[in-house]
C-alpha cells in the first residue's frame, strides 16, 4: 500500500473550501506549487493564525481576534441602535451598503425547532441581557424573510417588548431594477401591504 | 444504430407529474441546493432535492418553505428524489406566534411518525385542513388534539375514547376514567393512581367538539401519553421551543402542543 503523498493530502484538504470540487482543488494545488509558492505559504500562515485566533466578539458575537470587535469597541457608534443579523457576513453587507452607525448582534442562524436550534443556540440570552444593560432605544431586525426567520423575529420582538424597546424590521419588497412581472407572489404581496406614501 | 448494450441503462427514471405538496422541513444542501422533506398528496413523506434553489433570484427558494401549498413534480428512482417542477398552489398559509409553533409541531410529528412513502392521502387532507384552521383558529388545543388522534388512527393506533375498554360500556360525561396504553379507557376506581380523565373530555375528543378550557389539560396529557411510545425517547423540539417562548416568557400555563 502506498502512503498518501503530501500533494494528495493538499488536494484533499482544499476541497473543504465552498464550491471547490476535486478538479478545482487539483488546479489550485498545482497553481500554488508551480507558480505561487510564496502566496501559498502566506495563505497557510494566515489561515493557521486566523483559525486559531479569531473568536466571537463578547458583545455582538461576530468574528474577531479581539475580545471586542472593531464596531463594538468604537465609541463613536450609536449604542442606542442595535441591528440583529443572522451571519457575520451580513454586517459587512450592511456596513458597505448603508450609513447605519449603530451596533450589531449576530444570531448565527434562525430558530429552527426541527433542527434543534433554539433560543440558547442563537445567544438570545446574551441579546436579552444587552437589552437590559445597554441604552438601546431601537432594535432593528435584519433577519431573512423565511418562515423560520419570521419565527425568530417574533420571538425577539416579544422579549424586546418586555424591556420596552422599540422593535423594527427591515422592509421586504421588490428589488431595485426588478420588474414586477417577475417578482414572486409572496414578495409582491409584502411589498404591496408595506407600501408607503409618496 | 440502436445501442444493444445494457438497455436498462437507457430507461428514464420514473417521473411523478403534478401533485400537491407541502415542505415539512428544509435544509441547505451543497452550495446552491436545498434538501427538503416533502409531504405530497398521494406520495406520502419523502426527501427531495431542489437543485439550484438557493441561487440568487431563484423564486423556488421563496416557495419552498413550510406552510406554502405547492404544485410539484419529481423524478428519480432512489429514496431521495429530485424536484423538476415547483409552483405555488395558492398563497402561503400565514401563521404567527402560537399558531406558527403549532405548525412546526405538526411538521415535526409528521417527520417523526410517518414512514417514508406511504401515501397517507386522508392524512394529507387533514394536514392541509389543519394548517388552514391554524391560521384563523384561536382554539389551538382542539385542533391539535384532533390532528393527533387522526395521525394515530392513520398509523394504525387509533384510540377508542367513547367506550370503556373492557366492558364496552359507553363513556358517561359525569364519570371519571383513566387511560392505559395497550388497554384503553378504564373506569377510575377510588384511589386510582393514574391521572384522571373526565368522561366529558373523552366524549369531546371522540366527537371532535371544541374542548372547554378545563378539559384542555386532560386532553393534552392523554394525547401525549398515546403518542409517547411512538415518538421514543427524543423530546419534540417544537414542544421545547413552545415552552421556552410562552412558558418562560409569559409564565402561561396553557401549552397547546
Amino acid at each position: 500500500m502506498t502512503e498518501r503523498s503530501l500533494l494528495n493530502q493538499l488536494i484533499d484538504a482544499l476541497r473543504c473550501l465552498p464550491g471547490v470540487g476535486p478538479k478545482s482543488a487539483q488546479r489550485i494545488a498545482f497553481h500554488l506549487l508551480e507558480r505561487n509558492r510564496e502566496g501559498g505559504a502566506r495563505l497557510a500562515q494566515i489561515m493557521a493564525d486566523a483559525m486559531l485566533r479569531i473568536q466571537r466578539c463578547r458583545r455582538c458575537r461576530t468574528l474577531s481576534e479581539h475580545e471586542l470587535c472593531g464596531i463594538c469597541a468604537n465609541p463613536r457608534r450609536d449604542a442606542g441602535l442595535l441591528c440583529v443579523v443572522e451571519q457575520p457576513s451580513e454586517i459587512v453587507a450592511i456596513e458597505q451598503a448603508t450609513d447605519f452607525r449603530g451596533l450589531y448582534f449576530v444570531l448565527g442562524g434562525r430558530l429552527s425547532p426541527l433542527d434543534g436550534i433554539g433560543p440558547d443556540e442563537l445567544g438570545l440570552d446574551v441579546l436579552e441581557s444587552r437589552l437590559h444593560d445597554e441604552p438601546v432605544s431601537e432594535l432593528i431586525l435584519a433577519i431573512s424573510p423565511t418562515v423560520e426567520g419570521s419565527a425568530t423575529a417574533h420571538y425577539i420582538a416579544d422579549s424586546a417588548a418586555r424591556h420596552g424597546v422599540r422593535v423594527t424590521r427591515i422592509a421586504h419588497g421588490v428589488p431595485l431594477g426588478g420588474e414586477l412581472e417577475y417578482v414572486d407572489g409572496g414578495t409582491l404581496a409584502l411589498a404591496f401591504s408595506g407600501r408607503r406614501a409618496l | 444504430m440502436q445501442n444493444p448494450v445494457n438497455p436498462v441503462h437507457f430507461e428514464n427514471p420514473p417521473v411523478v407529474q403534478g401533485f400537491q405538496g407541502f415542505v415539512l422541513h428544509r435544509r441547505d444542501y451543497t452550495n446552491t441546493s436545498l434538501l427538503l422533506e416533502v409531504f405530497g398528496s398521494g406520495q406520502g413523506r419523502f426527501p427531495a432535492i431542489a437543485k439550484g434553489a438557493r441561487r440568487p433570484r431563484n423564486p423556488a427558494s421563496a416557495l419552498l418553505q413550510p406552510f406554502q401549498p405547492l404544485w410539484l413534480a419529481v423524478v428519480g428512482r432512489g429514496e431521495v428524489r429530485t424536484l423538476t417542477r415547483i409552483e405555488g398552489a395558492g398563497r402561503p398559509i400565514s401563521l404567527q406566534g402560537r399558531a406558527l409553533l403549532a405548525g412546526f409541531y405538526l411538521n415535526e410529528l409528521l417527520i417523526r411518525l410517518l414512514g417514508r412513502q406511504d401515501p397517507h392521502d386522508r392524512l394529507f387532507d387533514s394536514y392541509q385542513a389543519a394548517l388552514a384552521q391554524l391560521a384563523k383558529a384561536d382554539d389551538l388545543d382542539t385542533l391539535l388534539r384532533q390532528f393527533e388522534l387522526r395521525l394515530l388512527a392513520e398509523l394504525g393506533y387509533g384510540l377508542t375514547l367513547d367506550r370503556e375498554a373492557d366492558s364496552g360500556e359507553p363513556v358517561r360525561a359525569d364519570r371519571s376514567y383513566y387511560f392505559e396504553i395497550e388497554r384503553g379507557v378504564q373506569t377510575a376506581a377510588p384511589g386510582t393512581r393514574e391521572p384522571i380523565l373526565s368522561g366529558s373530555t373523552l366524549l369531546a375528543l371522540a366527537r371532535g367538539i371544541s374542548l372547554e378550557p378545563t378539559q384542555r389539560h386532560e386532553a393534552r396529557r392523554l394525547c401525549r401519553q398515546a403518542l409517547a411510545p411512538h415518538l421514543g425517547e427524543r423530546p419534540l423540539q417544537s414542544r421545547e421551543l413552545y415552552r421556552r417562548w410562552y412558558g418562560d416568557l409569559h409564565r402561561i400555563e396553557h401549552e397547546p402542543a
